[in-house]
């Protein structure tokens, strides 16, 4: 067959194949998932089940599917789309490669909201938590905004009043917990990053959030390929950026903080997943946005697999696992693809 | 024809157009030629909309960057060089505009591969433009420029950075633009070169028009070298040819 590619000599910006093949990907790393653990599932039974076929599974292991693994899959799936995503915009709104969701405080300032649950009520106020990092998190973006002021002349402003309110929510969360030396062991466990609160409420709520954040962005995201230029350049494309960028801030923040609240701190994965799309595909358009947040998705399903499984019973924190296999397999790629070109 | 009125820019208490009141030819070459700081990329900036500005810049009775139909393309100076784009994406984004964000026509991509071949970057296409040279650039720049058809492009020191060979090619280049009716406003450091491309020449001089007028009367009046503090000689070569170039100075 021959296709416009063909006759003009050039390839597609975007081939929406390798999006089709990461929804397939995700699909069959979450089944993969499920099934895994103590006790294994049986792959056509789990389809059956989640379809409301019947021949699926019954009492115990129904339970343990839909009380347990699948909300903590999805979980994993909807953090890790949130990370990736977010720091794929993080990196084309700051045109720095190295640009990670955390950037701009809200890790810090979901850390102390955490420590600030966890110190001042212990485990009462447990169930909090995910309030208290989340507003943290919105609060320490909001501070960094409000210091630079010259976000629009200026990005990069942004990233370093981002690393000063950071450096303060550490401190000020450093103090409480000097003071308070019983909340070392859960906050430290919590930036680790853990998904085994994960049941059906984090992920109604921490859902609805993330869909919205990323509904904005896949939205935009075709736009953001002409904030790689100057603004002018920008301009004669038909874009205002100052407008776009504050967009893309505002809902790549709030994804970030929804993802830190649910999960704790999981590094690495806003870094790793868009290099790695982008690498593969030869690709930096944002019109892979949406392929980024399914591996991102992907990534995070497996890492929390391995968390669970690899040390059994034990269980590893998922921040360790998304490092330890997610650092070397990107330094292969780094190598190979040469990403970071002169 | 952009008329141009009382057009003033102030950055924080310095005003660094003031007062500005030129007529612009359309489908001619217009240059904007002065020294550094005469206000001449700020003037660009104001046309393209990216620079808040008092006055007025119209055509047809419409501000000309709030006019939405019309394509204004842009080469800067300095652009901004995205890591890790093909020379082929980076010309694809001047289609943005006409195909819709996100959209890619065959029709688009088959301008794009001619612009390609007319600018010398086809076969180039999958190389990334970090790696291109300083005159490979400008020409993709430019490639950019025209797959957007324009109706209007602004040139920000197309040349500045090219030997002499590649300053006629891309001149050339630009020139092509003029045939399709293309209204061309470019900013040059080299009034030699203005003259040998340009209609029309406007003389800028501390944010002001020290003068405007047909290339040939401006390149001839007595003002041209006040502006330049003296500093020049305009000698005439037999062809009738007019060279700009600076005094020595020790």
């Amino acid at each position: 067959m021959k296709t416009a590619s063909n006759e003009s000599g050039l390839s597609p910006i975007w081939n929406w194949k390798i999006t089709a093949l990461s929804f397939a990907l995700l699909f069959f790393v979450g089944i993969l998932a499920v099934s895994f653990g103590p006790v294994s599932l049986d792959f056509l039974k789990i389809i059956k089940t989640l379809f409301g076929l019947p021949g699926g599974l019954n009492g115990q292991e129904r339970t343990l599917l839909i009380d347990l693994r699948l909300p903590r899959a999805l979980l994993a799936a909807l953090v890790g789309a949130a990370l990736a995503t977010s720091g794929a915009v993080y990196q084309t709104v700051f045109r720095n490669p190295l640009a990670d969701p955390y950037l701009l405080g809200a890790a810090a300032g979901a850390g102390l909201g955490a420590t600030i649950a966890i110190t001042s009520a212990g485990a009462d106020l447990y169930s909090l938590l995910p309030i208290f990092s989340f507003f943290g998190a919105i609060l320490a973006v909001l501070t960094s905004f409000f210091i630079s002021g010259k976000f629009f002349a200026e990005p990069n402003s942004l990233l370093l009043s981002g690393i000063a309110v950071g450096s303060f929510a550490t401190a000020v969360q450093t103090y409480l917990q000097q003071r308070n030396s019983s909340s070392l062991r859960p906050v430290y466990s919590w930036i680790l990053g853990e998904l085994t609160v994960a049941n059906w409420q984090v992920v109604a709520w921490s859902s609805i959030y993330i869909f919205i954040a990323l509904t904005i962005l896949i939205t935009v995201s075709k736009q953001l390929d002409g904030l790689m230029l100057t603004d002018e350049e920008a301009y004669s494309l038909g874009i205002n950026p100052n407008k776009l960028r504050v967009i893309a801030v505002v809902a790549a923040t709030l994804a970030t903080a929804t993802a830190v609240s649910a999960s704790g701190l999981i590094g690495f994965v806003g870094i790793v997943v868009p290099h790695l799309v982008r690498g593969i595909t030869h690709r930096v358009t944002n019109r892979g946005l949406l392929t980024i947040a399914l591996v991102g998705a992907s990534f995070l399903v497996l890492a929390d697999l391995g968390a669970r499984t690899l040390l059994s019973p034990a269980e590893l924190p998922i921040g360790v696992i998304t490092a330890f296999v997610g650092a070397p397999f990107f330094l292969v790629v780094l190598r190979k693809k040469r990403l970071v070109s002169q | 024809m952009i008329k141009v009125e009382d057009l003033t820019v102030r950055l924080g208490t310095k005003s660094v157009l003031s007062d500005i009141s030129v007529e612009i030819e359309s489908g001619k070459w217009t240059c904007l030629v002065g020294p550094n700081g005469a206000g001449k990329t700020t003037f660009l900036k104001a046309l393209l909309g990216s620079q808040p500005y008092s006055g007025s810049i119209t055509d047809g009775g419409l501000e000309v960057f709030k006019n939405h139909d019309r394509n204004v393309a842009f080469v800067p100076q300095h652009p901004q060089i995205p890591i890790g784009m093909s020379v082929s994406e980076y010309v694809m984004l001047g289609r943005s505009k006409r195909d819709g964000w996100g959209n890619e026509s065959s029709a688009s991509r088959k301008l794009v591969a001619e612009i390609l071949k007319l600018t010398g970057l086809f076969g180039m296409q999958g190389q990334y433009v970090s790696q291109l040279s300083g005159g490979e650039m400008q020409r993709a720049l430019i490639a950019r420029a025209l797959v957007q058809e324009p109706t209007l492009i602004l040139l920000d020191e197309p040349t500045s950075a090219l030997d002499l060979h590649h300053q006629i090619a891309v001149l050339n280049n630009i020139e092509l633009l003029k045939d399709r009716g293309v209204t061309i406003i470019s900013t040059m450091h080299d009034i030699t070169l203005a003259a040998m491309y340009a209609e029309k020449i406007i003389v800028m001089q501390e944010g002001r028009v020290l003068l405007s007028g047909s290339s040939d009367s401006v390149i001839h009046s007595p003002e041209l070298k006040s502006a330049f503090e003296n500093r020049i000689n305009v000698y005439t070569l037999e062809s009738g040819r007019p060279v700009i170039v600076a005094k020595k100075e020790r």
